[in-house]
């Protein structure tokens, strides 16, 4: 793998129109970061803020309308469409790649360059802990962080278990609400900030 | 190099990754087990294991021979047997005509095997050696349809039996089953322990940390976590769960 970072999302925004005719933004997501090394980094957000969207854009299941989306080097928007789960892997609950709408064919796209994905995206796993099947999740991202790989795990916390998750198993945070995707360099952070306190509610005494 | 061993699994259903470089290995004489939450891949697992699908990449080996891609039928032969989740006996012949039908020495008969079954001192000798086996030897003239849920899980596990496996794959042995049922199908593997290769392939937690040699934990398609039940318990999360409370 070369050195570039693992993950660089570059002037990266999201808009979704009202319709053909009225232009007007109906969701607007804007987000640019880097990241050089191996994490696991929590996401929160409330629902509709645009955690799955933005997965999705590192996924390369769903378009910026701006920007570029950079895994490891490769612009994921330019990689044929069957080879970006080697790149970025978009788990939701148990397992699933989105469908990507095919809009150029594959002989004009790259390969991806690698055989195991270098991007782990979680989304809303589900952690119960009755079974203990946690504990091996949780060993699973550390694992995959040994491993040279980046790890997000998106949860929107409805019981103080998923706080708790989030403190055990993730270095850095980000913040998706109000149209931006906020950096937080660690739990205590994040939770002392005033929007995620809000957004919290309860959760957040 | 082990009895059974998959090196790489990777299985695609149009867009969704469904296997995610498996490897798992399993030793003769030994019990492992394969467990995850509902909807992590391990059907999907058993079914490249046992030949239902190919995988898109990767091997599966038994007995030092390349299997990958072969039929269920030919893997069968080559002596995998398996359970179902969902039961498939002969719901109106006897227990005892269940099992003598499965044996290799009737199974190569023409007309009117199981007529010839009663006549076959070895064939009612070795049928009722696996009803022993399997705690069934009060039931050999029941109906099968007859038998409680439990005793029809036993039954099934005698017919796969019967073909003198080296291995047998257990799909999901507790499904449907109370906790008293469960605690005679615990005893039955216990007993099968050692006499042939077992791989269990469980969502219950509880059942294979009592039975198996080694676990294989599957989610999203991949192995997450392996080792012996043992092993497996020191997660602080199992041990916290009600199960690391029961055991």
């Amino acid at each position: 793998m070369s050195d570039a970072p693992l993950l660089a999302l570059e002037g990266v925004s999201k808009i979704y129109r009202r319709g053909l005719l009225d232009r007007t933004p109906a969701f607007r997501l804007d987000v640019d970061f880097r990241i050089d090394e191996p994490a696991i980094v929590g996401v929160m957000g409330p629902n509709g803020a645009g955690k799955t969207t933005l997965f999705e854009m590192i996924a390369g299941s769903n378009t910026p309308t701006q920007g570029r989306v950079m895994v490891a080097g490769h612009d994921m928007q330019q990689v044929r469409y069957r080879e970006r789960d080697r790149l970025a892997i978009h788990y939701h609950q148990s397992y699933q790649v989105r469908r990507f709408s095919r809009t150029r064919p594959n002989f004009m796209l790259e390969p991806a360059g690698s055989a195991y994905p270098v991007v782990h995206l979680f989304d809303e796993p589900q952690f119960n802990t009755q079974d203990g099947y946690i504990g091996f999740m949780l060993d699973f991202f550390r694992r995959l962080r040994d491993e040279r790989r980046l790890v997000f795990v998106c949860l929107h916390p409805t019981a103080r278990l998923h706080l708790e998750l989030l403190r055990e198993i993730c270095e850095r945070f980000f913040f998706v609400g109000g149209g931006s995707v906020r950096p937080f360099a660690d739990f205590g952070t994040i939770v002392a900030d005033a929007d995620v306190r809000r957004y919290l509610g309860a959760l957040a005494d | 190099m082990a009895l059974f061993e998959a090196h790489q699994l990777h299985l695609r259903f149009g867009d969704r990754v469904v296997l995610e470089d498996v490897s798992l290995a399993f030793e003769a004489g030994r019990l492992s087990g394969i467990m995850g939450p509902n909807g992590a891949g391990k059907t999907t697992c058993f079914n490249v294991l046992t030949g239902r699908y190919r995988p898109d990449r990767g091997r599966v080996m038994f007995d030092g021979a390349d299997i990958t891609g072969r039929s269920p039928q030919a893997i069968a032969r080559l002596g995998i047997a398996r359970s179902f989740q969902l039961m498939n006996l002969f719901d109106e012949f006897t227990v005892f005509e269940n099992v003598a039908i499965a044996l290799p020495q009737t199974r190569r008969r023409g007309a009117d095997p199981i007529g010839q079954a009663y006549g076959d001192a070895t064939v009612v000798e070795e049928a009722h050696e696996l009803l022993d086996t399997v705690g069934l030897g009060a039931r050999a003239d029941h109906i099968a349809k007859a038998l409680p849920y439990g005793e029809r899980r036993a039954l099934e596990i005698a017919v796969a039996l019967a073909s003198r496996p080296k291995l047998l794959f257990l799909d999901e042995p507790t499904a449907g089953l109370g906790s008293d049922g469960r605690a005679r199908l615990a005893e039955l593997v216990r007993r099968l322990k050692g006499q042939v290769t077992l791989v269990v392939i469980e969502h219950d937690m509880e059942f294979l940390f009592s039975l198996a040699d080694t676990i294989s934990v599957i989610h999203w398609g991949q192995v997450i976590a392996r080792g012996s039940p043992d092993e497996l318990r020191t997660n602080p999360w199992v041990k916290n769960s009600n199960l690391g409370k029961l055991a």
